[in-house]
Protein backbone atom coordinates (compact mmCIF):
# COMPACT_ATOMS: atom_id res chain seq x y z
CA UNK A 1 0.00 0.00 0.00
CA UNK A 2 2.80 2.54 1.11
CA UNK A 3 4.18 1.51 -2.81
CA UNK A 4 1.14 3.02 -4.36
CA UNK A 5 0.62 6.02 -2.17
CA UNK A 6 4.09 6.62 -3.00
CA UNK A 7 3.82 6.57 -6.61
CA UNK A 8 0.80 8.58 -6.39
CA UNK A 9 2.34 11.39 -4.69
CA UNK A 10 5.78 11.02 -7.06
CA UNK A 11 3.74 11.54 -10.18
CA UNK A 12 1.43 14.34 -8.15
CA UNK A 13 4.93 16.17 -7.11
CA UNK A 14 7.08 15.73 -10.65
CA UNK A 15 3.80 17.30 -12.53
CA UNK A 16 3.76 20.20 -10.15
CA UNK A 17 7.75 20.61 -10.30
CA UNK A 18 7.91 20.32 -13.76
CA UNK A 19 4.91 22.84 -14.18
CA UNK A 20 6.31 25.18 -11.82
CA UNK A 21 9.99 24.84 -14.00
CA UNK A 22 7.83 25.14 -17.26
CA UNK A 23 5.85 28.49 -15.65
CA UNK A 24 9.10 30.14 -14.47
CA UNK A 25 11.20 29.47 -17.36
CA UNK A 26 8.69 30.46 -19.98
CA UNK A 27 8.23 34.12 -18.31
CA UNK A 28 4.60 33.21 -18.09
CA UNK A 29 3.89 35.36 -14.81
CA UNK A 30 -0.01 35.37 -14.70
CA UNK A 31 -1.44 32.55 -11.91
CA UNK A 32 -4.88 32.23 -12.85
CA UNK A 33 -7.50 30.19 -10.44
CA UNK A 34 -7.67 27.19 -13.13
CA UNK A 35 -11.52 25.48 -12.92
CA UNK A 36 -11.24 21.21 -12.48
CA UNK A 37 -13.17 21.27 -16.58
CA UNK A 38 -10.45 23.95 -17.70
CA UNK A 39 -7.80 21.70 -17.05
CA UNK A 40 -8.30 19.88 -20.17
CA UNK A 41 -9.40 22.69 -22.25
CA UNK A 42 -7.82 25.81 -24.66
CA UNK A 43 -6.51 28.68 -22.92
CA UNK A 44 -4.24 27.32 -20.09
CA UNK A 45 -0.68 27.69 -20.18
CA UNK A 46 1.78 24.63 -20.55
CA UNK A 47 3.09 24.89 -17.18
CA UNK A 48 -0.56 25.82 -15.42
CA UNK A 49 -2.14 23.15 -16.89
CA UNK A 50 0.45 20.76 -15.56
CA UNK A 51 0.76 22.22 -11.68
CA UNK A 52 -3.25 21.82 -12.04
CA UNK A 53 -2.94 18.33 -13.32
CA UNK A 54 -0.64 17.63 -10.22
CA UNK A 55 -2.76 19.47 -7.78
CA UNK A 56 -5.50 17.08 -9.44
CA UNK A 57 -3.01 13.49 -9.16
CA UNK A 58 -2.39 14.98 -5.63
CA UNK A 59 -6.28 15.33 -4.33
CA UNK A 60 -7.23 11.66 -5.83
CA UNK A 61 -3.93 9.94 -3.52
CA UNK A 62 -5.71 9.72 -0.55
CA UNK A 63 -8.98 8.46 -2.65
CA UNK A 64 -6.37 5.62 -4.15
CA UNK A 65 -5.47 4.49 -0.52
CA UNK A 66 -8.89 4.78 0.40
CA UNK A 67 -9.47 2.23 -2.51
CA UNK A 68 -6.96 -0.22 -1.67
CA UNK A 69 -7.98 -0.73 2.41
CA UNK A 70 -11.43 -1.60 0.61
CA UNK A 71 -9.61 -4.45 -1.66
CA UNK A 72 -7.68 -5.63 1.23
CA UNK A 73 -10.74 -5.76 3.55
CA UNK A 74 -12.35 -7.66 1.12
CA UNK A 75 -9.92 -9.94 0.75
CA UNK A 76 -9.83 -10.73 4.41
CA UNK A 77 -13.86 -10.87 3.90
CA UNK A 78 -14.49 -8.12 6.30
CA UNK A 79 -17.54 -7.08 4.64
CA UNK A 80 -18.87 -4.66 6.83
CA UNK A 81 -15.80 -2.71 6.87
CA UNK A 82 -16.01 -3.06 2.59
CA UNK A 83 -19.76 -1.18 2.96
CA UNK A 84 -17.90 1.36 4.82
CA UNK A 85 -14.85 2.24 2.68
CA UNK A 86 -17.22 1.70 -0.45
CA UNK A 87 -19.47 4.72 1.22
CA UNK A 88 -15.97 6.71 1.21
CA UNK A 89 -15.09 6.40 -2.20
CA UNK A 90 -18.96 7.47 -2.86
CA UNK A 91 -18.84 10.21 -0.80
CA UNK A 92 -15.33 11.15 -2.86
CA UNK A 93 -16.94 10.19 -6.11
CA UNK A 94 -20.01 12.84 -5.41
CA UNK A 95 -17.21 15.92 -4.22
CA UNK A 96 -15.25 15.24 -7.74
CA UNK A 97 -18.50 15.30 -9.64
CA UNK A 98 -19.45 18.40 -8.03
CA UNK A 99 -16.06 19.58 -8.50
CA UNK A 100 -15.97 18.97 -12.46
CA UNK A 101 -19.21 20.44 -12.91
CA UNK B 1 -1.30 37.88 -8.41
CA UNK B 2 1.70 37.26 -10.77
CA UNK B 3 4.10 34.50 -10.01
CA UNK B 4 8.03 35.32 -11.15
CA UNK B 5 10.89 33.33 -10.08
CA UNK B 6 11.26 35.61 -6.85
CA UNK B 7 7.69 35.40 -5.66
CA UNK B 8 7.66 31.18 -6.33
CA UNK B 9 10.72 30.84 -4.21
CA UNK B 10 9.36 33.42 -1.10
CA UNK B 11 6.01 30.79 -1.37
CA UNK B 12 8.66 28.01 -1.50
CA UNK B 13 10.31 29.20 1.73
CA UNK B 14 7.32 30.78 3.39
CA UNK B 15 5.07 27.14 2.90
CA UNK B 16 8.87 25.36 4.46
CA UNK B 17 9.18 27.82 7.39
CA UNK B 18 5.31 27.10 8.73
CA UNK B 19 5.36 23.81 7.78
CA UNK B 20 8.41 23.16 9.53
CA UNK B 21 7.19 25.98 12.85
CA UNK B 22 3.85 23.73 12.72
CA UNK B 23 5.21 20.34 13.08
CA UNK B 24 7.89 22.05 15.83
CA UNK B 25 5.31 23.32 17.91
CA UNK B 26 2.30 20.67 17.10
CA UNK B 27 -0.19 22.56 14.35
CA UNK B 28 -0.88 22.44 11.31
CA UNK B 29 0.96 24.80 8.43
CA UNK B 30 -2.95 25.99 7.80
CA UNK B 31 -3.12 28.21 10.70
CA UNK B 32 -0.02 29.52 9.65
CA UNK B 33 0.47 29.93 5.92
CA UNK B 34 -3.47 30.79 5.51
CA UNK B 35 -2.84 34.38 7.54
CA UNK B 36 0.79 34.92 6.07
CA UNK B 37 -0.60 34.57 1.94
CA UNK B 38 -3.72 36.60 3.20
CA UNK B 39 -1.73 39.65 5.25
CA UNK B 40 1.44 39.21 3.35
CA UNK B 41 1.04 38.76 -0.55
CA UNK B 42 -2.68 39.77 -0.70
CA UNK B 43 -4.71 36.40 -1.27
CA UNK B 44 -7.93 36.22 -1.40
CA UNK B 45 -8.95 34.19 1.46
CA UNK B 46 -10.66 31.62 -0.33
CA UNK B 47 -7.81 31.10 -2.33
CA UNK B 48 -5.96 30.98 0.66
CA UNK B 49 -7.85 28.03 1.86
CA UNK B 50 -7.96 26.49 -1.36
CA UNK B 51 -4.10 26.30 -1.50
CA UNK B 52 -3.84 25.25 2.48
CA UNK B 53 -6.25 22.11 1.69
CA UNK B 54 -3.47 21.08 -1.40
CA UNK B 55 -0.85 21.39 1.22
CA UNK B 56 -2.82 19.75 3.76
CA UNK B 57 -3.04 16.39 1.27
CA UNK B 58 0.39 16.79 0.52
CA UNK B 59 1.33 16.89 4.04
CA UNK B 60 -1.10 13.71 4.36
CA UNK B 61 0.18 11.90 1.90
CA UNK B 62 3.93 12.54 2.53
CA UNK B 63 3.88 11.81 6.19
CA UNK B 64 1.75 8.78 5.21
CA UNK B 65 4.33 7.07 2.97
CA UNK B 66 7.58 8.37 4.95
CA UNK B 67 6.44 7.42 8.04
CA UNK B 68 5.60 3.83 7.62
CA UNK B 69 2.46 3.32 9.87
CA UNK B 70 3.38 1.44 13.01
CA UNK B 71 0.16 0.10 13.05
CA UNK B 72 -1.14 2.88 15.27
CA UNK B 73 -3.76 3.82 13.21
CA UNK B 74 -6.55 2.45 13.91
CA UNK B 75 -7.88 2.21 9.91
CA UNK B 76 -11.41 0.73 10.55
CA UNK B 77 -11.58 3.56 12.97
CA UNK B 78 -11.01 6.01 10.78
CA UNK B 79 -12.35 4.90 8.03
CA UNK B 80 -16.10 4.45 9.94
CA UNK B 81 -15.33 8.53 11.18
CA UNK B 82 -14.51 9.55 7.16
CA UNK B 83 -17.91 9.24 6.13
CA UNK B 84 -18.54 11.80 8.78
CA UNK B 85 -15.43 14.05 7.62
CA UNK B 86 -15.67 13.53 3.40
CA UNK B 87 -19.42 14.81 4.17
CA UNK B 88 -18.84 17.56 5.98
CA UNK B 89 -15.71 18.36 4.08
CA UNK B 90 -18.09 18.78 1.22
CA UNK B 91 -20.35 20.80 3.37
CA UNK B 92 -17.86 23.21 4.76
CA UNK B 93 -16.77 23.57 0.80
CA UNK B 94 -19.95 24.56 -0.10
CA UNK B 95 -20.70 26.44 2.50
CA UNK B 96 -17.68 28.79 2.18
CA UNK B 97 -18.82 29.45 -1.30
CA UNK B 98 -21.89 31.57 0.12
CA UNK B 99 -20.66 32.37 3.02
CA UNK B 100 -19.18 36.39 2.98
CA UNK B 101 -15.65 36.90 2.63
CA UNK B 102 -15.77 38.93 5.62
CA UNK B 103 -17.78 36.77 7.79
CA UNK B 104 -15.16 34.02 6.84
CA UNK B 105 -12.25 36.35 8.31
CA UNK B 106 -13.91 36.72 11.42
CA UNK B 107 -14.84 32.74 11.61
CA UNK B 108 -10.49 32.00 10.80
CA UNK B 109 -9.78 35.33 13.14
CA UNK B 110 -11.81 33.06 16.04
CA UNK B 111 -10.03 29.86 15.24
CA UNK B 112 -6.55 31.53 15.15
CA UNK B 113 -7.24 33.13 18.72
CA UNK B 114 -8.67 30.17 20.20
CA UNK B 115 -5.51 28.20 19.26
CA UNK B 116 -3.53 30.44 20.65
CA UNK B 117 -5.06 31.15 23.85
CA UNK B 118 -4.51 27.08 24.10
CA UNK B 119 -1.39 27.14 23.38
CA UNK B 120 -0.33 30.14 25.62
CA UNK B 121 -2.19 28.00 28.56
CA UNK B 122 0.47 25.09 27.78
CA UNK B 123 -1.46 22.58 25.89
CA UNK B 124 0.77 20.39 24.17
CA UNK B 125 1.43 20.14 20.74
CA UNK B 126 -2.38 18.65 19.33
CA UNK B 127 -1.43 16.61 16.21
CA UNK B 128 -2.06 17.84 13.31
CA UNK B 129 -1.79 17.41 9.15
CA UNK B 130 -0.30 13.90 9.09
CA UNK B 131 2.75 14.23 10.86
CA UNK B 132 2.19 13.49 14.63
CA UNK B 133 4.81 13.22 16.62
CA UNK B 134 3.47 9.34 17.91
CA UNK B 135 4.45 8.79 13.70
CA UNK B 136 8.07 10.33 14.46
CA UNK B 137 8.92 7.96 17.47
CA UNK B 138 11.63 5.68 16.29
CA UNK B 139 10.90 2.63 15.21
CA UNK B 140 10.72 -0.36 17.98
CA UNK B 141 10.77 -3.85 16.90
CA UNK B 142 7.71 -4.51 18.89
CA UNK B 143 4.14 -4.53 17.46
CA UNK B 144 2.77 -0.80 17.32
CA UNK B 145 -0.75 -2.05 17.38
CA UNK B 146 -3.13 -4.43 16.15
CA UNK B 147 -7.12 -3.87 15.05
CA UNK B 148 -9.69 -6.58 15.12
CA UNK B 149 -11.37 -7.68 12.12
CA UNK B 150 -14.96 -6.65 11.89
CA UNK B 151 -14.87 -4.54 14.59
CA UNK B 152 -14.11 -1.21 16.28
CA UNK B 153 -11.19 -2.55 18.86
CA UNK B 154 -7.72 -3.46 18.97
CA UNK B 155 -5.09 -3.48 21.28
CA UNK B 156 -1.59 -0.98 20.94
CA UNK B 157 1.93 -1.42 22.36
CA UNK B 158 2.10 0.67 26.17
CA UNK B 159 6.01 1.37 26.45
CA UNK B 160 5.50 1.60 30.21
CA UNK B 161 3.74 -1.64 30.82
CA UNK B 162 6.05 -3.31 28.06
CA UNK B 163 2.68 -5.15 26.56
CA UNK B 164 -0.10 -4.80 24.18
CA UNK B 165 -3.22 -3.15 26.10
CA UNK B 166 -6.51 -3.99 24.47
CA UNK B 167 -9.29 -0.85 24.31
CA UNK B 168 -12.63 -0.63 22.25
CA UNK B 169 -14.04 2.20 20.98
CA UNK B 170 -17.39 3.42 22.33
CA UNK B 171 -20.09 6.05 21.09
CA UNK B 172 -19.65 5.70 17.51
CA UNK B 173 -22.41 8.14 16.96
CA UNK B 174 -20.70 11.26 19.17
CA UNK B 175 -17.55 10.44 17.40
CA UNK B 176 -19.02 10.60 13.77
CA UNK B 177 -20.96 13.50 14.79
CA UNK B 178 -17.79 15.33 16.36
CA UNK B 179 -16.03 13.97 13.16
CA UNK B 180 -18.84 16.05 10.84
CA UNK B 181 -18.19 19.38 12.53
CA UNK B 182 -14.21 18.43 12.26
CA UNK B 183 -14.55 18.06 8.22
CA UNK B 184 -16.96 21.13 7.96
CA UNK B 185 -14.16 23.20 9.88
CA UNK B 186 -11.59 21.63 7.35
CA UNK B 187 -14.00 22.54 4.65
CA UNK B 188 -14.80 25.79 5.73
CA UNK B 189 -11.06 26.79 6.74
CA UNK B 190 -8.33 25.04 4.79
CA UNK B 191 -7.37 23.40 8.59
CA UNK B 192 -6.99 19.67 9.10
CA UNK B 193 -9.62 19.66 12.37
CA UNK B 194 -7.32 17.18 14.30
CA UNK B 195 -7.46 19.17 17.31
CA UNK B 196 -11.42 18.17 17.50
CA UNK B 197 -11.25 15.08 16.77
CA UNK B 198 -8.40 13.86 18.89
CA UNK B 199 -10.21 14.98 22.17
CA UNK B 200 -13.61 13.49 20.43
CA UNK B 201 -11.73 10.25 20.35
CA UNK B 202 -9.75 10.24 24.08
CA UNK B 203 -12.38 11.42 25.94
CA UNK B 204 -15.87 10.31 23.92
CA UNK B 205 -15.05 7.38 22.39
CA UNK B 206 -12.20 6.06 24.48
CA UNK B 207 -9.13 5.60 22.37
CA UNK B 208 -6.08 5.90 23.73
CA UNK B 209 -4.41 9.25 22.91
CA UNK B 210 -1.52 7.67 20.71
CA UNK B 211 -3.80 5.43 18.65
CA UNK B 212 -6.24 8.86 18.41
CA UNK B 213 -3.48 11.16 17.34
CA UNK B 214 -2.44 8.37 14.36
CA UNK B 215 -5.81 7.65 13.48
CA UNK B 216 -6.81 11.10 12.65
CA UNK B 217 -3.71 12.04 10.89
CA UNK B 218 -4.97 9.19 8.84
CA UNK B 219 -8.04 10.38 8.14
CA UNK B 220 -7.10 14.05 7.20
CA UNK B 221 -5.98 13.57 3.66
CA UNK B 222 -8.72 12.02 2.69
CA UNK B 223 -11.41 14.56 4.61
CA UNK B 224 -9.14 17.77 2.74
CA UNK B 225 -9.43 15.75 -0.43
CA UNK B 226 -13.20 15.68 -0.36
CA UNK B 227 -13.30 19.73 0.00
CA UNK B 228 -10.51 20.58 -2.29
CA UNK B 229 -12.86 19.20 -5.27
CA UNK B 230 -15.19 21.69 -4.32
CA UNK B 231 -12.81 24.49 -4.87
CA UNK B 232 -11.82 23.14 -8.11
CA UNK B 233 -15.05 23.67 -8.98
CA UNK B 234 -15.20 27.28 -8.27
CA UNK B 235 -11.60 28.04 -9.61
CA UNK B 236 -10.10 28.93 -6.65
CA UNK B 237 -7.05 26.68 -7.06
CA UNK B 238 -4.27 28.24 -7.98
CA UNK B 239 -1.98 26.07 -9.25
CA UNK B 240 1.03 28.52 -9.79
CA UNK B 241 0.00 29.43 -6.06
CA UNK B 242 -0.48 26.06 -4.37
CA UNK B 243 2.52 24.32 -6.08
CA UNK B 244 5.46 26.26 -4.37
CA UNK B 245 3.51 26.40 -0.98
CA UNK B 246 2.01 22.71 -0.76
CA UNK B 247 5.97 21.68 -1.38
CA UNK B 248 6.88 23.95 0.68
CA UNK B 249 4.68 23.10 3.53
CA UNK B 250 5.29 19.35 3.42
CA UNK B 251 9.09 19.62 3.10
CA UNK B 252 8.81 21.89 5.77
CA UNK B 253 7.02 19.14 8.20
CA UNK B 254 8.71 16.78 7.78
CA UNK B 255 11.30 18.06 8.81
CA UNK B 256 10.12 19.93 11.26
CA UNK B 257 8.38 16.42 12.45
CA UNK B 258 11.77 13.92 12.24
CA UNK B 259 13.73 17.08 14.18
CA UNK B 260 10.62 17.97 16.60
CA UNK B 261 11.53 15.61 19.64
CA UNK B 262 15.25 17.66 19.64
CA UNK B 263 13.91 20.79 19.97
CA UNK B 264 12.24 22.70 23.13
CA UNK B 265 9.14 23.73 21.94
CA UNK B 266 7.86 25.69 24.59
CA UNK B 267 9.31 29.08 24.32
CA UNK B 268 8.29 28.70 20.59
CA UNK B 269 5.04 27.96 21.06
CA UNK B 270 4.70 31.39 23.17
CA UNK B 271 6.38 33.19 20.67
CA UNK B 272 4.06 32.22 17.63
CA UNK B 273 0.64 32.72 20.13
CA UNK B 274 1.57 35.74 20.88
CA UNK B 275 1.65 36.30 16.63
CA UNK B 276 -1.16 34.72 16.00
CA UNK B 277 -3.14 37.01 18.32
CA UNK B 278 -1.44 39.75 16.57
CA UNK B 279 -2.48 38.38 13.40
CA UNK B 280 -6.38 37.32 14.21
CA UNK B 281 -6.59 40.99 15.25
CA UNK B 282 -5.78 42.22 11.86
CA UNK B 283 -7.73 39.48 10.19
CA UNK B 284 -10.73 41.16 12.19
CA UNK B 285 -10.33 44.20 11.18
CA UNK B 286 -9.56 43.50 7.54
CA UNK B 287 -12.88 41.74 7.60
CA UNK B 288 -14.37 45.30 9.04
CA UNK B 289 -12.27 47.49 6.29
CA UNK B 290 -9.95 48.64 8.99
CA UNK B 291 -6.19 49.22 7.51
CA UNK B 292 -3.40 49.19 9.60
CA UNK B 293 0.48 49.80 7.78
CA UNK B 294 0.54 48.89 4.67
Amino acid sequence: MQGLLRGGLAVAVVLMVVGLVVQVASGEVAAPGVPLRALVGTGVSPGTRLMGLGVLALGLTPGLRVVLLLVLWARERDWRFVGVAALVVMTLAVSLALGGG
Amino acid sequence: MELHLATALALLAVGFFAGWLGALVGLGGGIIIIPTLVLGFGVDLRVAVATSLVAVVATSTAAGSVFVGKGLAHLRLGMTLEVFTTLGGITGGLLALRVPVEALSVVFAALVSGTAVLMLRGKDARPEQGAPRAAAEPETTEPAGEEERGRLAGSYFDAHQGALVPYRAVRVGLGGAVSFAAGVLSGLLGVGGGFIKVPAMTLGMRVPFKVAAATSNFMIGVTAAASLFIYLSEGLVHPALATPVALGVAGGALLGTATSRRVSATLLRRLLALVLLAVAGQLTLKAFGVRLGR
